[in-house]
């Protein structure tokens, strides 16, 4: 019981500021609860696609397969698979943060997971969109940029870091 | 629908590898389906959680409210206030780039509207607590911080382009 509290104490908080906030706004917190289950609803698949593929990469993926493919010294090989994943997946990236952690384990690169999660920030099927709202100049730049910090990002990242794993 | 269709494909890609490579071992996938199981409750309590926080916040921000607080600000002042209400708002980041350009219409600066679109795609404080449960204190720190310097940078080169 200790340790359930101790593990999931954020969500706790969160319970209890919304229990709070709906003594002042029952309305928008019903509203802000409907957003929520929508959300999960519309992610569900996602969801479960990446609690079962932990599943599988942790129990039936020997350690060097992922390694190989975007380990640390995968080089620009494995930096570039990061980013173009994670520019074209759909979805929030904290989603898929449990299945990240799991492919770190199996020995994929700080620096490549890092890469990964920086790209995430570029979304290409939104892109036409962002033109039509903000001109083309600025959207191009503006995520020609982002995509130079993703790479940046891993580099930095794995430097400080990779000796925590 | 963009949900949808990625979901259905790694739902369906997923199945594969367990039919394709644990078809013949039982053990295995008895232990890959409980680890399945057990990240599935404890990945949607957090991700709920998180859901939670932004549909609240989503309520109790408007939009508006939202555009006419940084509309006020230019400048350095406009670049940092951009970046820290970029990085507490979060959503998807098709809902941010109207934001944006509401800014640049009404007179915002061009590193305003590209310090809170890029902080608002790029760093969120409510997943901070996810991502230190999931990769460790100085992963989070080193990578979270590193963006909030980029923001800065990318909205100072935007600037000085546009």
């Amino acid at each position: 019981m200790k340790k359930l509290l101790e593990d999931y104490m954020i969500e706790c908080v969160i319970c209890i500021i919304a229990i709070i906030l709906i003594i002042f706004n029952p309305h928008k917190v019903a509203m802000g609860l409907t957003y929520a289950v929508n959300m999960y609803v519309n992610l569900f698949l996602i969801i479960v696609s990446v609690a079962f593929l932990s599943g599988f990469i942790s129990e039936a993926v020997p350690p060097n397969t992922i390694g190989r493919i975007i380990g640390k010294d995968s080089g620009w090989k494995g930096i570039l698979i990061g980013a173009i994943f994670g520019t074209f997946m759909v979805g929030p990236t904290y989603v898929f943060y449990p299945l990240f952690r799991n492919l770190i384990d199996k020995g994929a690169g700080i620096n490549v997971i890092a890469t990964t999660i920086g790209a995430w920030a570029i979304k290409v099927q939104w892109i036409p969109f962002a033109i039509v709202l903000l001109g083309w100049k600025f959207t191009l730049i503006f995520n020609l940029l982002i995509f130079l910090f993703a790479i940046a990002s891993g580099f930095v990242v794995a430097f400080f870091s990779e000796k925590d794993y | 629908m963009q949900n949808l269709v990625t979901g259905i494909i790694m739902l369906t890609l997923t199945a594969g590898l367990y039919v394709i490579y644990l078809r013949n071992n039982r053990a295995k996938l008895k232990k890959a389906i409980q680890k399945g199981s057990k990240n599935l409750i404890q990945n949607s309590i957090r991700i709920f959680a998180i859901f939670v926080i932004i549909g609240i916040l989503q309520n109790f921000l408007s939009k508006e409210a939202v555009s006419n607080f940084l509309i006020k600000f230019s400048g350095i002042k406009g670049i940092f206030t951009g970046t820290v209400t970029g990085a507490i708002m979060m959503g998807p980041v098709a809902t941010g780039y109207p934001i944006g350009k509401y800014l640049l219409e009404n007179g915002g600066t061009v590193a305003l509207a590209s310090s809170f679109l890029a902080s608002w795609v790029m760093i969120g404080i409510i997943s901070i607590p996810l991502e230190l449960k999931n990769f460790g204190k100085r992963f989070t720190i080193t990578r979270n911080l590193f963006a909030f310097i980029s923001v800065i940078i990318i909205a100072l080169i935007m600037e000085v382009l546009l």
